[in-house]
């Protein structure tokens, strides 16, 4: 495109086609960081399902895996914003969406830890605690410490959020497919124990982000090979 | 036959950083070259004519010590574009009839 060369109706429209199909190909997802997630969260669940399963005890909380693949996260994210050329449109709204979630399920988080602390402070406060009753007396009633009943249902809600924004944005049917899933997970876990919720939620993070991710991943280098 | 055309955006080169530019917030100046094929020299000139015309903002930063310059369509660009294409179109569809 050395020249000015003058355009045919039909040469401007193939011109503006093809450029648009160039800027459309263009950035292509990596699917690594949907790839890290999938395995984090799903590694997580699985092993504190197995924890009460088996009885099993670790030496640190399997959710603080979360934590590593953060830090992942921010390598990744500074790496490839030196790569990318482009920035789309949907981009900062979909990374706008990340966000929010990560900060939702910060939140969420501190929800779960604090309040059943305060709210056993503040029952004390006002004269009555909580007790564990068996029905058929069987055992004496316990004290009972409060706690959020059926927590991880809330995480795979939230899971399914993102996804499903991402999906629809992006026009990505695994992640749309994915989010619809865990919507079903999340419906599911409502009525199971939470041994079964975190089984769930590695079925959530696996079918939102591990599968979509392995798809982009595989497209990526398709892609790749066939430039090179 | 394309007196109506504007001219800004009837030459392969600019119609080519506009079309690419039309679907994405920005890029960078190394991204169009690639893409379009023309030397930096061309592109550079080009550009200038559609910041010119008030057809794309152009903006010229450092990233790691080295110069960056990225390229965005105006409002003023959209529609001029926009305009282009229902020319064509009406060209068109007078040749088809």
């Amino acid at each position: 495109m050395g020249k000015q060369t003058t355009l045919s109706e039909k040469e401007s429209l193939a011109l503006i086609t093809s450029m648009i199909q160039k800027a459309k190909a263009s950035n292509h997802e990596k699917g690594i960081a949907a790839i890290l997630w999938g395995v984090t969260i799903a590694i997580a669940s699985l092993l504190s399902y197995l924890q009460i399963e088996l009885n099993l005890e670790f030496p640190f909380d399997p959710f603080l895996l979360i934590i590593v693949a953060i830090v992942f996260q921010i390598y990744i994210s500074v790496k490839e914003s030196k790569l990318n050329k482009v920035t789309k449109h949907e981009d900062a709204a979909i990374n706008a969406v990340w966000l929010t979630y990560g900060i939702s399920i910060l939140g969420l988080v501190a929800y779960i830890n604090i309040v059943p602390n305060v709210s056993a402070q503040l029952s004390k406060q006002e004269g009555w605690e909580f007790v564990k009753h068996y029905i058929n007396n069987t055992k004496p009633d316990e004290i009972l410490s409060p706690f959020v009943l059926s927590s991880y249902s809330l995480f795979i809600l939230l899971y399914a959020f993102p996804t499903l924004v991402t999906g629809i944005a992006k026009k990505f049917v695994p992640m749309i497919v994915g989010a619809i899933l865990a919507y079903v997970f999340f419906i599911i876990s409502c009525f199971t124990a939470l041994k079964f919720d975190l089984l769930l939620g590695a079925l959530a993070a696996i079918v939102c982000w591990l599968i979509p991710g392995i798809i982009l991943r595989r497209k990526f280098l398709k892609l790749h090979k066939n430039n090179v | 036959m394309f007196k109506e055309l504007d001219p800004i955006l009837h030459s392969q080169l600019r119609l080519a950083v506009m079309s690419l530019l039309i679907g994405i917030k920005e890029a960078e100046f190394t991204f169009i070259k690639e893409k379009t094929n023309a030397t930096a020299g061309n592109l550079s000139v080009q550009i200038q004519k559609l910041k010119d015309a008030g057809y794309v903002d152009v903006k010229k930063q450092f990233k790691d010590n080295y110069p960056l310059t990225t390229c965005s369509i105006t409002k003023k660009g959209v529609e001029a574009f926009e305009k282009y294409v229902k020319a064509l179109q009406g060209y068109l569809h007078t040749d088809t009839n």
